[in-house]
């Protein structure tokens, strides 16, 4: 140390109320211990929600539709969503894109060829092309063509395959058979009808229907339907997140439902935050506390060496030479405090990590840059704080 | 580095000294760099008073002191401080050591208080020495006799570089043959920094070569 701040040391008597300063570091690792728990607990968990499932798909899809309740059933109207309500939706923060279901209003009949004796009514939905998960060449459709593309829900083709195939006798088939299949498709409204050969280019996890391309729903609603504006009963929505809590709120406010598979995730999540929140609102308190403390430390120093410091101002300290002095004093205090807690929430990471691996949870047993960034934040906020009080009642 | 007062006079004091003849209240005076200069000042007409106008720690009064051709005032906090540690030093009448340290201690914080000391610590002891001070160098300061305080105020003043050396009485409780001592050391490191001093006491004195006297 330099021998000036040597001899300043036997001047300036900071050993006064050493168990203040004491309570103001504990305080303060305290406070930076939760900030950065509550800081670190936020990136696990977003690691485990969207860490590996979600690796390849930045955005989710959603069906929404209307609870059918007792008092709605016979009127379908009541179902359907207005244009202002598709609006509505897609304003909302947390939808990237929204797109109405569009359901056939017309008979559909499929006949399997050959040995398959296979004959069925229908219906066919169509969403935006954007929305398709196949990209598949074949997904169009002009008028002309015999050939329609469609895509199956897996779910149907699991359905058929393991529950109705077996009971009935019948052969199961893989997705490339049915794929090569080609399926009679009769669509008709009273004596108009017409023929075509459906081909089905696809699988779709995301939204469980039979879904034609839009171009030839739009054709075929228009030459067989009921001539009335097709009025919606499902939407789809696109969103990044779909656990998200105000979308789930958003979809109850409104009575919309829609698969809760995938929404299970936004109350877990509700509640995690809220933990998380009262966390960090309890550092955050604490840390102003001890920001308090500390500054009320070097008030009561400068104050009890008044006389000190006045007589070292008239024999030609600098007022810098003070601050820097006094700084120093404080500075290790809180470095040190701030390792400390790093280190701790580290360990901390580090068992989680192991301690949730046992259960194949991955979260990485690193503290994530987000509690770098805060460790760092509140440490210059600590050295802000205390340099302004030293500079505040120096003068 | 110059020293101009103009018409300088303490508002406290305004009325008693306006009534009497005096060298520097309500005059113009230019301290000019290296002079040796003496104030003799019965008690009462601000002696303490001035020495402090001029170190710039009272500011209650008309008129200016300028110091290189600015007003004390326009100086910030921090040039004041670099002028206190290189150009200006002090011998305060009431001394100002710190009790907590030793006389070492005392004399070492002005020494390594600015960026390059003025003497080495063989030097400071060759000045106690001189002084007869080497005995209470490690004692501290609350225990020394009034007489050895101000030797060692006089050496704390004498270790920093300066181009102006302040003093208040400084022989006030001292024998003659400290006296001698004391200024002889005085105006040699006077001498070998090039700087000057302004000396306030009571009477006449022979300690120093003055240049110029003044009569408060």
């Amino acid at each position: 140390m330099h021998p000036f701040f040597q001899l300043l040391k036997k001047i300036i008597q900071t050993g006064i109320g050493k168990s203040r300063l004491l309570m103001a570091t504990a305080g303060l690792g305290i406070a930076m211990v939760l900030l950065l728990i509550a800081i670190q607990a936020h990136t696990n968990f977003y690691q485990l929600l969207y860490g590996r499932q979600n690796q390849n798909e930045s955005a989710d899809f959603l069906v929404v539709n209307k609870k059918i309740t007792n008092a709605m059933m016979g009127q379908s109207d009541k179902s359907m969503f207005t244009a202002e309500e598709l609006q509505t939706i897609k304003q909302q923060s947390f939808v990237e894109a929204a797109g109405y279901i569009t359901s056939s209003q017309f008979k559909v009949t499929a006949a399997a060829p050959g040995e398959l004796q296979f004959y069925t009514d229908m219906f066919f939905e169509s969403v935006p092309d954007s929305f398709i998960d196949v990209k598949n060449e074949e997904w169009k459709w002009q008028e002309g063509d015999g050939v329609i593309p469609i895509i199956l829900p897996n779910d149907f083709l699991n359905l058929y395959n393991f529950g109705f195939a077996l009971s009935q006798d019948l052969p199961q088939v893989s997705q490339e058979t049915v794929k090569n299949l080609p399926v009679k498709i009769t669509v008709s409204r009273g004596l108009l009808s017409s023929q075509f050969t459906g081909h089905i280019v696809g699988f779709s996890d995301r939204i469980s229907s039979f879904l034609v391309p839009a171009a030839f729903m739009d054709w075929a609603n228009n030459r067989y339907g009921n001539g009335k504006a097709a009025a919606p009963s499902r939407i789809v929505i696109k969103t990044s997140d779909p656990a998200n809590p105000t979308l789930v709120k958003f979809l109850d406010d409104h009575g919309y439902t829609t698969n809760q598979d995938k929404i299970k995730y936004s109350k877990t999540k509700l509640i995690v935050q809220t933990i998380v929140s009262v966390i960090g609102f309890f550092g955050i308190v604490l840390l102003l506390f001890a920001l308090l403390v500390f500054s009320m430390f070097i008030q009561l120093i400068i104050a009890s060496c008044k006389k000190e410091i006045q007589l070292l101002v008239m024999l030609g300290t600098a007022p810098a030479q003070l601050r820097r002095y006094l700084l120093r004093q404080f500075v290790p205090l809180y470095v040190v405090t701030g390792i400390v807690a790093v280190l701790l929430v580290a360990v901390l990471q580090w068992v989680a990590a192991r301690a949730l691996a046992a259960h194949e949870m991955v979260v990485s047993p690193w503290p994530g840059i987000g509690m770098w960034i805060a460790a760092a934040v509140v440490l210059l906020l600590v050295y802000f704080v205390n340099n302004r009080t030293i500079r505040k009642y120096l003068d | 580095m110059q020293i101009q007062l103009s018409h300088l006079v303490p508002l406290p004091l305004r009325d008693k000294l306006l009534q009497r003849a005096s060298d520097i209240w309500n005059k113009d005076v230019t301290f000019s760099p290296g002079s040796f200069v003496k104030i003799k000042a019965p008690s009462g007409t601000g002696k303490t008073t001035l020495v402090h106008y001029l170190y710039h720690i009272r500011y209650d009064y008309a008129g200016k002191v300028m110091v290189n051709g600015k007003p004390w005032q326009d100086y910030n906090k921090s040039a004041l401080a670099a002028i206190r540690q290189q150009q200006v030093s002090i011998i305060f009448q009431d001394l100002r050591l710190f009790d907590q340290l030793t006389a070492w201690e005392n004399i070492e914080l002005k020494r390594v208080m600015g960026p390059a000391p003025a003497c080495t610590a063989e030097q400071v002891q060759e000045m106690a020495a001189r002084l007869q001070v080497t005995h209470v160098l490690q004692q501290s300061a609350r225990t020394l006799s009034y007489g050895e305080r101000q030797r060692i105020a006089i050496i704390r003043a004498l270790v920093q570089p300066f181009k102006w050396l302040l003093m208040d009485e400084p022989f006030s409780h001292l024998d003659e043959e400290n006296t001698r001592r004391a200024a002889a050391l005085i105006a040699e490191t006077c001498k070998t920094q090039q700087a000057g001093f302004v000396l306030t006491d009571l009477d006449d004195d022979v300690h120093f070569n003055y240049d110029v006297q003044y009569q408060l």
